[in-house]
């Protein structure tokens, strides 16, 4: 791609303008060549440093996830980066001989829910602390800011006692309803900040229009946010997927529980590793969240920036 | 849900069945039981039972566990509901389930988990009375698992251990001039260094690592006469066999494979032996049949052995089994019913094809099962057999409680002596620092 | 704010009658007290509650499966004089400074180099999303492979090109095994800080650039008193939840090192795991978690007005 097209497409891309130490496209010739070059060694060399060094774990779970076994240790006969027999046996394994696919299914459920609830409880949250201001509104707040402080290790033991006081022990309804903990207070923070950048005006207009405060929130405020609320949404699937500790210690049965715990706990046994159904169970297990975040990646971007906008 | 129990159950009867049925000479049984009279235990109507246990180590333990379990439902009516969890998960949620007061019936935990929750578990006396009766008495390490301290009140029911003995390359242990491993401190030293020479080294592990890291730290204490507490439990561990210990593991260590073993867990010693790049460990037999499963490591197998690491100053063999002990929690609604599962699953009708599918990995509690067909099955597992039989036990001399749980889960003599091993204090510093822990843990 | 041009119109309409519920819903109090009500009885009960618990904990000798008394500063007096607790003080603080400036050095440097303009942008933030969305555990297993004493896939590669003759020492000693782990934390944070920096960056208007570049501004200039003070208030915000994140680091220690080797990268965290769960001391596990929560509050208060006060310096409001 040439400077002059990619000059062009910036502008209409992203709407900004060329980055400030790269010189117009209407420079003269040596210039150009010279500041290609001097691109390549700035930009691109670098970032395919960090691309090898961000992506390099995960060919290497790749690589392992299609190994036979006899080739994992031994470096000395095979090339540790290639497969010499590719096998689908872990693959096998995992999909058929353990029940793979039910955590798969449950972990969808737990975090879509916890998502979703997060979701509709600090959409109200943020909502009220933000628009309608009540007394001591900034320190409920900031309440709930400080509740992200403290860590699920501190928690999940008198957690564990609590949901077993609920009868919710090796319920998916305990992970449902335990995860909001830790999403809450950060999707209230972004949505404070998202509904910061929706202009007072609109709403003032519609309540001299007689619009009761629910169908501001409704009509106005939430299409307004819902970039703010996709990101929310994301930020919160991410972390109930990947949630370690509660799923390890409110789960008990083999089928109900949610992939990261499962492949630990069943995928180990005594000191043996099924090294390349672990690796095949994390890489498949990611595949929804990465699908999730290529599509919404634009969104997030944007919101997150929308949240502390000026 | 009760749907899915019973097919579950009966699925897995077939597959147990099945792999019975292939395993052949393994298929007969020889233990006949003695006379003895069976405690009555009235199960309570509409009982249902959950059982939490460890993950298999092969899967015929698990069919087979299923399919027992399955007949006691079909015996009893009682339906029987079998979960198996990992390894390092099974402390987690006994603690959780003892904390809460809800949860399973039974679990199977590992080693002095009965006696950490003492209050928590009912006495199985009775049943263990029983079993001991007609089938010729618990072994060492079971009795002492399985009784309060100081008492004949069971509360705990042994199920199974598993030894770590020395496993070694016969071809790198006879090219430096060895038939086997010599039995003394010294001569073992003299192999290790001369393997080193060779690059064919040892190595143990060092790291947080609850099985392989605390079988190696206890064989070093008790072969050398040294123990974290004295028979009364008081913290003995800063003596001067600690300090021997400390000065034969520095000389040790220097030997062992290249890039060290402190951080190795359970499962880097496997990686290791399997690759060549470390010729003799301790490990339990799941080493032996992961490698012997594998046709690229058949070799490998067929060039190992087992036998017991130096006895020194020990009468026996000094190591502790990791032993699998059952308790029956309190809070448990059918009791009888949960004793009556376990006493079932004890009996030679179920438990001697359970041993036997398990191939030696779990050695019995109770002695008659010596004859079990498993231990001639192969040559290389009857070290095995008797592994419940030693006198040693984690936390050694003392009795067992919390604290001895305690001070092997947070790894204070592993940490001792690999505080040694890594130069980061000398002998009589890491057995200060040992002594200071334990003093803290035993305190109680 | 382009918002404003086409304002919804659905409520202009005429006023229709309220219905009962519309009504009581349109009187503030009330309304607050519904919004407010999930998401503060969410918290209250799985967080709060529980939180009293825990700190009430700190201060009995509860036993896994036996109920303590109340012993008072008795496990604090004892975590003072404690080596291992104060290694673990010292390691989380060292872990989370080292970490963050890494995190955020790193993450600066690739969210500039993403808005530089570039084919297949969007799939290239994607792909470089992928460390932090992979589940913790997992990426912790695979990087305990990657540092493995004899079989590290790192050290091959050194010793085939004849750099090294021996394994590298990843996490056998107890520098190397602060530093690596100190590595992985950085790789996963990564992506996170990047993206998050990515979209401050691509809120500055181009219109500054380019009256900065008729001044005559050099690049560094324009880095130091344009990109660096717009991007402050993203950076205040990513920055104080990255040293959260980072100081109760759990997952990545306890499934590399276990803390070891001999107690060198306990964090706080993995500390109280190791005596309340699998040391069984509750009491203990929870006093040392209890202790995470002044340093807490002093990163949080640090990292917020250190960096988030100059936004409001520069004249805009709290709201």
């Amino acid at each position: 791609m040439t400077d002059a097209r990619a000059a062009a497409t910036t502008a209409d891309d992203h709407g900004m303008a060329p980055p400030p130490d790269k010189p117009q496209a209407t420079a003269p010739e040596a210039l150009s060549w010279d500041s290609r070059s001097r691109r390549v060694v700035t930009i691109y060399v670098p970032l395919a440093c960090f691309l090898f060094i961000l992506l390099f774990p995960f060919y290497w779970m790749s690589v392992t996830a299609f190994k036979p076994n006899a080739e994992l240790y031994d470096y000395k006969t095979y090339n540790p980066f290639w497969i010499g027999s590719p096998t689908l046996d872990h693959i096998h394994l995992l999909l058929f001989k353990t029940d793979y696919p039910r955590w798969l299914w449950t972990t969808m459920i737990v975090a879509f829910c916890s998502t979703v609830l997060s979701l509709v409880a600090s959409t109200l949250a943020a909502y009220a602390i933000q628009r309608l201001r009540f007394k001591g509104s900034q320190y409920v707040g900031l309440a709930i800011y400080l509740a992200y402080l403290v860590p699920p290790s501190i928690l999940f033991i008198p957690l564990a006692t609590m949901v077993f006081q609920l009868g919710l022990f090796d319920s998916p309804l305990a992970l449902i309803l335990t995860y909001p903990t830790f999403l809450i207070p950060f999707c209230t923070w972004l949505l404070i900040g998202y509904f910061k950048s929706i202009p007072y005006e609109l709403e003032e207009c519609a309540l001299i229009d007689g619009a009761t405060r629910v169908q501001i929130l409704w009509r106005i405020t939430l299409p307004l946010a819902v970039p703010g609320l996709i990101s929310a949404g994301i930020f919160s699937f991410t972390l109930s997927w990947n949630e370690f500790i509660y799923a390890l210690a409110f789960i008990q049965s083999t089928e109900k529980k949610t992939v990261p715990v499962a492949i630990l706990t069943e995928l180990v046994t005594g000191d043996v590793y099924q090294w390349g159904a672990l690796m095949a169970g994390s890489l498949l297990g990611s595949i929804p969240v990465a699908l999730f975040y290529s599509f919404f990646v634009d969104y997030y971007v944007s919101s997150l920036t929308g949240a502390v906008k000026e | 849900m009760a749907n899915i129990i019973t097919r579950r159950g009966i699925l897995a009867a077939g597959a147990g069945a099945a792999a019975l049925h292939a395993s052949g000479a393994l298929a007969q049984l020889r233990v006949q039981g003695a006379a003895a009279e069976a405690p009555k235990l009235a199960i309570e109507s509409g009982a249902t039972l959950r059982i939490l246990r460890p993950v298999r180590f092969v899967q015929p333990d698990e069919d087979i566990f299923r399919a027992n379990a399955a007949r006691f439902a079909e015996r009893t009516g009682v339906q029987v509901r079998v979960d198996f969890v990992g390894w390092e998960d099974i402390n987690q949620q006994t603690a959780v389930t003892a904390n809460t007061g809800a949860g399973p019936d039974v679990i199977v935990g590992f080693n002095e988990a009965p006696h950490l929750y003492a209050d928590k578990v009912i006495e199985v006396t009775d049943v263990a009375e029983y079993l001991g009766k007609r089938y010729g008495g618990w072994l060492a390490v079971a009795q002492k698992y399985g009784k309060r301290h100081a008492s004949n009140n069971w509360i705990g029911l042994p199920f199974g251990g598993s030894g770590g003995p020395l496993v070694w390359r016969k071809s790198a242990v006879n090219e430096v001039g060895f038939q086997a491993p010599p039995n003394d401190h010294a001569g073992f030293l003299d192999m290790c260094k001369k393997l080193r020479r060779i690059n064919k080294p040892s190595g143990f592990a060092l790291g947080n690592a609850v099985g392989d890291g605390n079988a190696f730290a206890n064989w070093l204490m008790w072969s050398f006469g040294a123990s974290i507490t004295d028979e009364a439990g008081a913290v003995s561990v800063n003596s001067p066999s600690t300090v021997e210990a400390l000065e034969y593991l520095k000389e040790l260590y220097a030997t062992f494979v290249d890039g060290g073993t402190v951080s190795w867990g359970d499962i880097s010693n496997n990686q290791a032996y399997a690759a060549s790049t470390c010729w003799v460990t301790s490990n339990g037999v799941s080493l032996y049949f992961a490698l012997k499963n594998d046709p690229a490591t058949r070799a490998i197998a067929e060039d190992t052995e087992h036998s017991i690491l130096p006895p020194g100053k020990a009468s026996g063999w000094p190591s502790a089994p990791l032993s699998l002990n059952a308790m029956v929690f309190r809070h448990s609604r059918f009791p009888n019913a949960a004793k009556a599962f376990l006493m079932f699953m004890l009996e030679s009708e179920q438990y001697e094809p359970w041993l036997n599918a398990n191939l030696g990995y779990w050695a019995h509690p109770l002695a008659s099962y010596r004859d079990a067909a498993v231990w001639t099955s192969d040559p290389k597992v009857a070290i095995f057999r008797d592994c419940m039989n030693n006198p040693f036990w984690n936390g050694y001399k003392g009795p067992l409680s919390a604290a001895s749980g305690q001070a092997n889960n947070e790894y204070v003599l592993v940490q001792m002596f690999a505080s040694v091993a890594s130069g980061q204090a000398t002998p009589q510093q890491a057995a200060q620092e040992a002594e200071r822990r334990a003093r803290r843990i035993f305190r109680r | 704010m382009t918002q404003t041009q086409d304002p919804p119109l659905a409520w202009t309409r005429r006023r229709r009658e309220l219905n009962w519920l519309e009504r009581m819903l349109d009187w503030k109090p009330l309304l607050v007290v519904a919004c407010m009500l999930p998401a503060v009885g969410l918290l209250m009960v799985f967080l709060t509650y529980p939180l009293g618990l825990g700190i009430w904990l700190a201060f009995t000798d509860t036993q896994i499966g036996r109920k303590g008394v109340w012993v008072g500063l008795e496990n604090f007096e004892y975590m003072l004089e404690d080596p291992i607790f104060w290694n673990a003080v010292f390691y989380s603080v060292f872990y989370t400074g080292v970490a963050t400036i890494g995190k955020f050095g790193l993450g600066l440097w690739l969210a500039l180099l993403l808005n530089n303009h570039l084919p297949f942008k969007s799939l290239l933030r994607a792909i470089i999303l992928l460390p932090w969305i992979v589940p913790t555990v997992l990426t912790a297993i695979a990087f305990w492979w990657i540092y493995n004493p004899q079989f590290s896939i790192i050290s091959y590669v050194l010793i085939e090109l004849g750099w090294r003759d021996t394994n590298v020492d990843f996490i056998n000693t107890a520098w190397s095994a602060r530093w690596s782990l100190i590595a992985a934390n950085v790789w996963r944070g990564i992506p996170f800080v990047a993206i998050s920096l990515l979209a401050g960056l691509q809120t500055i208007s181009p219109s500054l650039y380019e009256a900065a570049m008729l001044d005559g501004s050099t690049p560094w200039q324009r880095f130091r008193y344009i990109t660096f003070p717009m991007l402050l208030p993203i950076l205040a915000i990513v920055m104080t939840f990255s040293i959260i994140f980072t100081f109760t680091d759990f997952q990545l220690v306890y499934a590399i090192t276990r803390g070891g080797p001999v107690n060198s990268t306990h964090l706080l965290a993995t500390l109280a795991f190791q005596r309340g769960i699998p040391g069984g001391q509750l009491g203990e596990g929870a006093a040392i978690a209890v202790s995470m929560i002044p340093f807490l509050v002093f990163a949080t208060l640090f990292s917020y007005f250190a960096l988030a006060r100059r936004k409001w310096q520069q004249g805009e409001g709290d709201d």
